[in-house]
């Protein structure tokens, strides 16, 4: 399958300051979560993907379209066409009205005019804007506004989209709505996805693959459930009977109790050297049974909270 | 049926042929007219310039008929009698006889409503754009910087030539119907070569001022603040130090009459014939009308960074 996006070291520079430092990706179609603190270098790299910026270094592909050289240039005006953005501002034109809107954004796109209309039209409906497209899109709610801003991204059918931070102000039934709209996108209509955010919920819910940056360098990347398979210290345990005292053998022994679920599941990490048999051990002494044992994965946020905080994290 | 209906619920693929980004700069430029259109405080203005217009064109009408009508007759109005020459010596102020002053006048009092409107109009052409950030809805679509602003500009001068240009057209073409149409068309070609031409100038200049103004200020108070500095306090400070220094380059300062030294060249006066004295050579207004276009376009180049849309 033909990757989506390639960068091969890839650095951008302002002045003294390196925005992105060798940065090399190759994604494939699909559903991908770009992950990373503020100052991580997100927003920079969005500015590549799209043609605005040149790579100070190093060289990139999206699709069949080159990056670098004079945003100006014909050549990365195509690769907006080949890129529906939906950005994190309101990025509102007051005075227009829903369809008015969208169809500007096709004919923005080179759409005929006519044919935007009626693209705009169908887009709405499709996003449940249908009884709103006549309002302004100023007197738009939250939630129909970030639907709104899709729609413009939609219009002219690109094959990626690029939505920054789009739960952006939106109460969780209303994220939920948008998420499972961006997802059937992904999964039902064969379009690429890549979400950049700093939420990880978001992610988890709409993408399959995630790239990790902090500092301005990719620091990890790949399917969630990759990165977060890492950790072979991790268990998830259920014990029945003297729970508290289990507890407190377990982490007299030096095992952690990351997380408790309050029905009897533990989330625990194991000290080095630590072997299965010492659960229930502890479990005897106590008089406790272990009712399961199983690996645990790490979680996506864990994932991220190590990235952010280890300086020397790579994968 | 039920498959076409249940078809238009579900998202569909376009597999069109996209158009290049000069259509989409008159996508944009109409679709700023439309928003300006829903504004009715400009529709009182336009019906100010209409008031202008139709002054200037049953003006031109009666100066005609009236000598046409009485020849060097006395008339008595209450009693009073007033020859021909008093009735029309008014409009002769204006020159209302087909000449290249009489295009020039019009477009000169046309202008302070002009001017009014395409202040609040910058602000909503514009300004508004980056007062609430719609940036980056231009700029992440495939065209540039400059067919932003093209489009921006195409807008404004379309403002611009309606309150202008057509109207100094339809007064050319009335001049001709009252006056020997023959001679008049074919030997006032060069007339109307002088309109298009002023209505360019006003046009590039005016279109760039507005888009930089409204850019730098963005709210329509400012804009209102700075276009009557520009129009109305450095005419007044122009004129006051051309006369008391005798030095008419420092009319220069006023860019309106810098517009309309420009403006009278192209249609063809005599420097000479201008009045108020003493005026700039056509040169330096040329000079200063081309100095604000440059100075408007670099700042532009500046300021609308496409890299700004992703914060």
């Amino acid at each position: 399958m033909k990757p989506l996006i390639v960068l091969n070291a890839v650095s951008r520079t302002f002045g003294g300051f390196t925005a992105l430092h060798d940065v090399t990706l190759e994604l494939p179609p699909g559903r991908t979560g770009l992950l990373g603190p503020n100052g991580a270098g997100k927003s920079t790299l969005l500015k590549v993907l799209m043609g605005l910026l040149p790579p100070s270094r190093g060289s990139g592909r999206v699709l069949d379209e080159e990056l670098g050289g004079d945003p100006e240039a014909e050549g990365n005006w195509r690769l907006r066409r080949l890129i529906g953005f939906m950005p994190e501002a309101d990025s509102l034109v007051p005075g227009l009205t829903g369809v008015e809107y969208v169809a500007l954004a096709g004919e923005l796109c080179g759409m005929p005019r006519v044919e935007a209309r009626g693209r705009a039209h169908e887009v709405l409906s499709y996003l449940e804007l249908e009884e709103a497209r006549y309002r302004r899109v100023e007197e738009y709610s939250a939630g129909m506004k970030q639907r709104v801003k899709l729609a413009q991204a939609l219009v002219h059918d690109p094959p990626v989209l690029l939505l920054d931070e789009p739960t952006s102000g939106l109460d969780p039934a209303g994220r939920d709505a948008l998420l499972r709209l961006v997802k059937t996108l992904g999964t039902e209509h064969g379009k690429s996805v890549i979400l950049s955010t700093h939420l990880l919920a978001d992610v988890e819910a709409v993408c399959e693959r995630v790239v990790i940056m902090a500092g301005g360098r990719v620091r990890g990347q790949g399917t969630v459930a990759e990165l977060c398979a890492r950790r072979l210290d991790r268990y998830r345990l259920r014990a029945q009977g003297n729970t508290e005292a289990f507890r407190a053998a377990l982490q007299d022994r030096g095992v952690t109790i990351l997380s408790d679920d309050g029905r009897g599941e533990w989330r625990v990490a194991v000290p080095p050297g630590w072997g299965n048999l010492g659960f229930f051990e502890s479990a005897q002494a106590t008089g406790s049974v272990v009712r399961s044992l199983v690996p645990d994965d790490e979680t996506l946020e864990e994932l991220f909270l190590r990235v952010v905080t280890e300086p020397d994290f790579s994968n | 049926m039920a498959a076409r209906t249940d078809d238009l619920l579900r998202y569909r693929p376009w597999r069109g042929q996209p158009r290049g980004p000069l259509h989409a700069a008159v996508a944009l430029a109409r679709m700023s007219l439309r928003v300006l259109l829903r504004q009715r405080l400009l529709w009182g203005l336009f019906g100010l310039g209409l008031l202008v217009f139709s002054f200037f064109f049953y003006a031109q009408y009666l100066v005609v008929w009236i000598t046409n009508q009485l020849g060097t007759e006395t008339v008595r109005f209450a009693g009073i009698p007033v020859t021909v020459t008093n009735l029309t010596k008014f409009l002769d102020r204006l020159n209302l006889n087909g000449t290249a002053h009489t295009f020039g006048n019009f477009i000169w009092f046309q202008g302070y409503v002009l001017v009014i409107v395409l202040a609040l109009a910058g602000s909503v052409l514009v300004g508004n754009d980056f007062a609430h950030g719609s940036l980056p809805y231009y700029l992440s679509k495939p065209i540039g910087r400059r067919h932003y602003l093209l489009g921006k500009c195409l807008a404004v001068g379309t403002l611009i030539n309606v309150f202008v240009t057509v109207p100094a057209v339809v007064l050319w073409v009335e001049a001709g119907l009252l006056f020997d149409w023959e001679t008049y068309y074919l030997n006032n070609v060069d007339l109307l070569l002088g309109v298009f031409g002023y209505g360019t100038v006003l046009t590039v200049t005016l279109s760039l001022l507005v888009v930089a103004t409204a850019i730098w200020v963005r709210r329509t108070v400012p804009m209102v603040m700075v276009w009557m500095g520009i129009f109305a306090f450095l005419r007044m400070l122009g004129e006051q130090l051309a006369r008391e220094l005798e030095t008419p380059a420092w009319r220069l300062l006023d860019l309106w009459n810098s517009l309309y030294l420009c403006g009278l060249w192209c249609l063809g006066v005599d420097h000479e014939t201008i009045r108020p004295v003493p005026q700039p050579r056509f040169w330096q207004a040329w000079l200063a009308v081309a100095g604000v276009s440059v100075a408007c376009l670099l700042y532009l180049r500046r300021r609308i960074q496409a890299v700004e849309i992703v914060q």
